[in-house]
């Protein structure tokens, strides 16, 4: 993929979204093992229904980590510079998450004559059009 | 929450990065990038090991629990995390030791219609590489509801 630079984006640009799922149990129980998550909404079924849940449910930063991915493959592994996933609603195993991004702004980089900001919005969504996370990302991108 | 919490600062603690972690956490996230396995391709960009994925650090966060401890929550079902935010300052490689220290920010105060009155607390917890270097700042938002809501 061919990654944009400050002087070839511009707002409202926005990769092509990326689905992932449908998820199931077995994406959140790996996720929990890798993540140290062990909080059991997220495993334990007899729990999570007791709790007041139709079944286990994905974790925030699970879909956080899917987003993130987004874009790292649209804008590159060192541009990030800020991060910030915002938990909406729950996600359940069947569904299906799109994430998406855009750029809101682009901004100049203080001191850094090479390297421009991009701010961007990323969220993902359910098939229902359910947003289960946003977020806000700060990226610094060659000129 | 106890509002008297906002501003302690608590003991660093200590934790390597592993290459196998790295790799783990990306095939959960389900993240195909060969940055966070091949030392090879990691090379070729310029990095002396494999990279670590950028909501990786969470990870180490649910043990050291002297901060939540600190906020003397009475009962955790009221509470939900509402945001996590990650600011990067340098790149964190397979073989780093990281030193983390926690601090509550801040404990606030706000009125909602849905879930009564609300206390937010933020602990941010500051990371420092082997060589003194600051990589990443995490910011964990804490909602404490009034009344029990969906999670």
């Amino acid at each position: 993929m061919i990654r944009p630079t400050f002087t070839t984006i511009n707002v409202s640009d926005a990769p092509p979204p990326l689905v992932c799922g449908p998820v199931t149990r077995t994406h959140f129980v790996r996720y929990a093992g890798a993540s140290h998550d062990f909080n059991p909404n997220h495993h334990d079924e007899v729990y999570a229904q007791k709790n007041g849940n139709k079944s286990v449910f994905g974790m925030g930063m699970l879909a956080g980590g899917y987003c993130a991915r987004l874009l790292t493959d649209w804008l590159g592994e060192r541009a990030l510079r800020r991060l910030r996933i915002r938990f909406a609603s729950r996600f359940w195993p069947d569904d299906v998450l799109t994430c998406m991004a855009w750029v809101t702004a682009k901004r100049e980089a203080d001191g850094d004559n090479e390297m421009g900001l991009i701010d961007c919005e990323f969220s993902a969504v359910n098939q229902a059009g359910e947003v289960v996370i946003r977020g806000d990302a700060t990226a610094a991108l060659p000129r | 929450m106890d509002a008297k919490a906002a501003g302690a600062t608590f003991a660093p603690y200590e934790f390597p990065i592993e290459r196998g972690k790295i790799r783990e956490f990306a095939d959960a996230i389900g993240d195909p990038n060969p940055l966070y396995r091949d030392g090879a391709h990691a090379a070729k960009l310029g990095y002396a090991n494999i990279v670590a994925p950028p909501t990786l650090l969470r990870t180490f966060l649910y043990e050291p629990k002297a901060a939540s401890d600190a906020l003397k929550v009475k009962d955790w079902s009221y509470i939900v995390h509402g945001e996590q935010e990650f600011e990067y300052f340098a790149p964190i490689l397979a073989g780093d030791v990281l030193t983390a220290q926690d601090r509550i920010v801040s404990i606030t105060e706000k009125e909602s219609r849905r879930a009564g009155k609300l206390q937010i607390a933020v602990i941010e917890t500051v990371f420092h590489n082997q060589r003194g270097e600051k990589v990443q700042v995490a910011r964990r938002t804490l909602v404490e509801t009034g009344k029990r809501i969906e999670p």
